[in-house]
């Protein structure tokens, strides 16, 4: 019997009627505008905290007809689902509103109150996801696939995909979806290595973000980043103690997200790391944190605030954040420095001493310093290294350990190693 | 309001994703609402048909009363679309009328929710006094026939195909605050917490 050769879709053609005026056939490409469906997809809309029960209804009406679009596209077969998702613009908006507007675990009141309300976002939730998984995967099954270099054109010029997507998508589902997620992401980079271009050119951006969140504290000038001449007279900004409580917030709020998002990137897709550090995004951070913590921490204490429960959210946002910041250092060093060395790679020497500069960088960041060795112990790391490393410098460790130590000292705490037990 | 996004400000401030022209188009219910009739319209079911069915099932004398109901369906579905619409409309809306209530026994929420993401909101006089003209008509017909008309009648595609990822596990549980130590004032007398400083 003679075996079917599967064709990609990008390479099939179809035999469709020509309309209802028209008995006669054409023949199309299988991927091709007028085989899309008219189908009106409308743009999501999150439900409002403790909205009235007109309110609540609004969101169930425009949920529904989003819910009831997504189970059709998902149920499509898989050349009509393709032609949708490349040619309806719709549809498209649909999924990016939803990226961009769908409550975070982590935003303030993120739990709708109404459970008709939850149920319906949760429906929404797993729609967009299986959507942007089908998005994400260029071989469905035997029969139903793409030419790998041609779906990587397709997902990128079309801006299936893009990195705020991308990081969107990690934040609101990676927590429990971190496997498929990895999957999803390394197949997009697979196929088109120009995200990791355009994740290069991302990186500025995202440290400008910090920069902007220095400056609104009054941590530092504008254009100071960029080096340009500081003005004689500038301008008394406002600070964090200073500025409106609203504007407290919203920076709290930014800097949980900016961290909360950067993290779960790192965490699901560690190959984004190496792209970060050549940015030199460690150093950056690290004097960010030694800079931004306190002075968040001090104005969250001693800002007088009527609503004592914001106060205690906007303080477990901040150790939030500086957690989300330690934990981020750790996956780059993890990832660019210490993991090459124990995997014995070549050029380990290089891996061995960005990791000691890092580390020597780390030792004038001493607030940093002993909140990153609360959380993984620098001595462990050191410990590692040398049984990888054995040629490493003594002298240059017994230093950096007796840095940590000055660190401690510096902040008046101590070791949770060598503090005393509670009996 | 959403809350400021590190990826908002990817979105304002770098080359890498498209700029779209976000329009109040793209929320708009009632160009969806056309956009489901006009689907709806083309599914199968005319209103023609379903007077012919009532037409070749039942007997003479009970035709009459049929006639009367489907002119108080056709009224209803007037009341619920609105009179800018013209009488293909009108038949449009009062087939989807006979749909959803032909084998209901109630005018429930979903029947309710289903006649409002239709057509928008409507006047619930009409979705009673559609109800029961066809609760009427069903009355006088064969449960099983009328089943099999408006099951005969149905072009949509067919649904049976399994969507993409119904086996796929798909966790909801999401990141929440994970912070390394409490509030450092919740569990300190007053007056002793605020004294602690954190100026380093």
């Amino acid at each position: 019997m003679e075996s079917v050769v599967a064709v990609p879709l990008d390479e099939r053609r179809v035999t469709e009627p020509r309309g209802p005026d028209d008995d006669g056939e054409r023949s199309l490409p299988a991927l091709h505008p007028h085989r899309m469906e008219k189908r009106s997809f409308v743009a999501y809309r999150p439900p409002r905290a403790n909205g009235s029960p007109a309110l609540v209804e609004e969101f169930l009406e425009h949920a529904q007809f989003i819910a009831e679009d997504l189970d059709w596209l998902l149920a499509l077969p898989h050349d009509k689902f393709w032609c949708q998702v490349v040619f309806d613009e719709s549809l498209q908006r649909c999924l990016d509103s939803y990226l961009r507007h769908a409550p975070r675990g982590l935003d303030p009141a993120a739990l709708p109150a109404s459970p008709a309300v939850a149920d319906m976002q949760k429906r929404l939730h797993r729609a967009v996801f299986m959507s942007f998984l089908r998005m994400a995967t260029h071989k469905e099954s035997k029969e139903n696939f793409f030419t790998p270099t041609v779906f990587g054109e397709i997902i990128y010029n079309n801006f299936l995909f893009d990195i705020p997507k991308i990081l969107d998508l990690c934040v609101l589902f990676g927590k429990g979806n971190s496997q498929l997620l990895h999957k999803m992401i390394e197949n997009i980079f697979i196929q088109q290595p120009s995200y990791y271009s355009d994740l290069d050119e991302a990186v500025p951006t995202i440290m400008q973000v910090l920069n902007t969140i220095l400056e609104r504290c009054g941590l530092q000038q504008e254009g100071a980043a960029a080096n340009e001449p500081l003005k004689l007279e500038a301008r008394a900004t406002a600070t964090a103690m200073t500025m409106s409580q609203e504007d407290l917030v919203d920076l709290v709020l930014y800097l949980c997200d900016t961290c909360s998002t950067i993290y779960s990137f790192l965490d699901i897709f560690p190959a984004a790391c190496a792209t970060f550090q050549s940015h030199g995004f460690l150093s950056r951070l690290v004097s960010f944190y030694e800079m931004v913590v306190p002075d968040m921490e001090k104005a969250v204490r001693k800002r007088n605030f009527d609503d004592k429960s914001l106060q205690e959210d906007l303080w477990r946002r901040v150790s939030h954040s500086r957690r989300k910041m330690v934990e981020i250092v750790h996956l780059l060093l993890q990832h660019t420095c210490l993991q090459p060395i124990l995997e014995g790679s070549e050029n380990i020497q290089t891996f061995v001493e960005d990791f000691l500069q890092i580390l020597t960088i780390f030792l004038q960041e001493k607030r940093f310093l002993a909140d990153y060795d609360e959380q993984f112990p620098v001595a462990d790391d050191i410990s590692l290294l040398q049984q990888a490393f054995p040629l490493l410098d003594e002298t240059r460790t017994s230093y950096l350990l007796q840095g940590v130590e000055s660190a401690w000292e510096t902040v008046g705490r101590t070791p949770p190693r060598l503090a005393p037990l509670n009996k | 309001m959403v809350p400021p996004r590190l990826t908002g400000a990817l979105r304002s401030f770098s080359n890498v994703s498209r700029q779209d022209d976000w329009t109040s188009e793209a929320y708009d219910l009632k160009s969806k609402r056309l956009q489901r009739q006009e689907l709806f319209s083309k599914e199968g079911l005319t209103w023609k048909k379903v007077t012919q069915f009532f037409r070749q099932h039942l007997d003479k004398a009970e035709q009459q009363t049929a006639a009367e109901q489907l002119k108080r369906i056709l009224q209803a579905a007037k009341q619920i679309v609105g009179t800018d619409f013209g009488q293909e409309t009108i038949e449009s809306a009062a087939v989807f009328l006979f749909k959803t209530f032909y084998n209901k026994d109630q005018v429930g929420h979903e029947e309710t929710r289903a006649i409002k993401q239709m057509f928008g909101p409507f006047p619930s006089s009409a979705a009673e006094a559609s109800f029961a003209a066809i609760g009427q008509l069903a009355a006088l017909s064969d449960e099983v026939q009328l089943e099999a008309f408006v099951r005969a009648q149905d072009s949509r595609p067919s649904l049976d195909r399994t969507p993409f990822g119904r086996n796929i596990s798909f966790s909801y549980e999401s990141y929440a605050l994970d912070y390394l130590e409490g509030v450092p004032w919740a569990c300190l007398e007053d007056g002793l917490s605020r004294d602690i400083s954190l100026d380093f």
